[in-house]
């Protein structure tokens, strides 16, 4: 299901993006070069919307071609157009990147607390919304469809399920459904998981 | 009233409204309500601006491509045009405000890029193991090497392995020593036969390998270079060792036999 895909700019001439997806899934070098003229200034995009244009939006938008590269195996071009898969691992780095930042604060914070051997409060407080993302991205990640294209509607399209019955042919109730099983899920696996990560 | 339905809740938890009765139920019932608090901690974590959909593209700088080519060993490479004609070049200002920075990183160098210097395109070891890192979220530098401190030579402040590149029987280590003085020094330790035409030259390159830097003649042992005081080492941190013809011309040859990431 299409979730978020655009279409190619106007002027790259070659296949179309869902031959590129083919070939990238294949392994052909070429679709690397295609997809990164096609959709690398959509994926820095949105790394500039989170880190600001700079180093980090520029790291960012590496990683995600590198790993989308080297973790072609986990693209699936039946289950949705390559641009999409490409802004779910710019998620995945985006997370990651909030992630490294909030342990390199605490390990920061507990050394300077050891420099000025200041009485041990505990070590810092975990930013636990941080851990909680990239938990939850890897969860999306095992969802099937049409749940997972739901849900990423709900949560990354801000549609209502009104406007996601409507996108995507289903009945309101099966939609509604969707959504609360979905919910639940993503709800134990932080409650489970979370609480050991965060004890 | 009976309770709201589990599917009402979720709808609340995303911010959907409910109808009049389900609302008024909801504000009154605290059972109800910690059910939505509790997923609505999954909306709350995902649910944020920074991972919506896509939104404005911005062109990625030209010298983007060569650290992925260096990575993935990719000799395929997008057209420079089709990729800056993909977005407005000045992207527009982004709506969020992004968290201040740990730590401040060092400003990216106003007025036009450096000459991009087109390398041979050639699989790195070096920043391919820089990338996996990256991707297994350590955030580490490839080749890290224990440091030894020396007294009389000073303080190590970086270091890196040299790996050969394809083809190559160079290999190595580099090591930044800063002197009592406060000047830094470039230590190569070169393993590598004699060339079969003209010689090794040592470089100090940036991660997108646009900008360069020459240190000089480098042979099989030991070298010293001296750094130039204010060089940015965070911003060339890639050792570099290429192969230069007799041919008086001072650029790089685009043939590189050994390069390390220092891990300052």
């Amino acid at each position: 299901m299409t979730t978020e895909a655009e279409p190619a700019p106007a002027g790259a001439a070659g296949p179309d993006d869902a031959e590129v997806g083919r070939r990238f899934a294949a392994g052909e070098e070429q679709a690397l070069a295609w997809a990164y003229e096609r959709w690398a200034a959509q994926v820095h995009g949105m790394a500039v919307r989170a880190f600001g244009p700079g180093p980090d939006a520029e790291d960012v938008t590496q990683q995600v071609f590198v790993s989308a590269w080297t973790g072609r195996a986990g693209y699936r071009p039946e289950q949705g157009p390559l641009p999409a898969w490409l802004t779910g691992v710019c998620r995945h780095k985006i997370a990651d990147t909030w992630a490294r930042r909030d342990r390199q604060r605490r390990a920061t914070e507990a050394a300077v607390a050891e420099l000025n051997a200041a009485p041990a409060g505990g070590p810092a407080p975990v930013d636990s919304t941080v851990a909680d993302r990239v938990l939850l991205l890897g969860e999306l990640d095992r969802l099937g469809q049409p749940q997972r294209g739901i849900i990423e509607l709900a949560f990354f399209a801000d549609l209502t399920h009104t406007q996601i019955a409507e996108r995507t042919g289903l009945p309101l109730g099966t939609v509604k459904s969707h959504i609360r099983r979905t919910l639940e899920r993503l709800r134990d696996r932080l409650e489970v998981d979370g609480a050991a990560l965060h004890a | 009233m009976p309770h709201c339905t589990p599917e009402d809740l979720g709808l609340a938890a995303l911010g959907e409204p409910l109808a009049d009765d389900e609302a008024a139920h909801l504000a009154d019932c605290a059972a109800c309500r910690g059910e939505v608090a509790r997923l609505r901690r999954v909306v709350d974590a995902l649910a944020v601006p920074e991972l919506a959909a896509p939104g404005p593209a911005v062109a990625p700088p030209p010298g983007l491509w060569a650290g992925i080519a260096a990575a993935t060993g990719v000799a395929a490479a997008p057209r420079a045009d089709v990729v800056a004609a993909s977005a407005p070049a000045a992207g527009p200002v982004p709506d969020v405000v992004p968290e201040p920075l740990p730590a401040p990183l060092p400003a990216e160098p106003a007025g036009p890029m450096a000459p991009v210097v087109p390398l041979r395109s050639r699989r790195s070891r070096l920043l391919l193991a820089a990338a996996a890192a990256l991707v297994a979220g350590l955030g580490i530098g490839a080749g890290a090497v224990a440091l030894a401190t020396r007294g009389d030579d000073g303080v190590p402040v970086a270091a890196t392995v040299l790996d050969p590149l394809d083809g190559s029987d160079a290999s190595g280590r580099a090591e930044v020593v800063e002197r009592a003085d406060g000047t830094r020094v470039l230590q190569v330790e070169l393993s590598a036969g004699a060339p079969t035409e003209g010689y090794y030259e040592a470089w100090l390159l940036d991660e997108s390998v646009s900008g360069l830097i020459p240190l000089g003649v480098v042979r099989a042992g030991t070298e010293e270079f001296e750094l130039p005081a204010g060089l940015d080492l965070g911003e060339y941190p890639v050792v570099d060792v290429s192969v230069e013809p007799l041919d008086g011309d001072p650029a790089h040859s685009g043939v590189s036999v050994a390069r390390g990431l220092l891990d300052a």
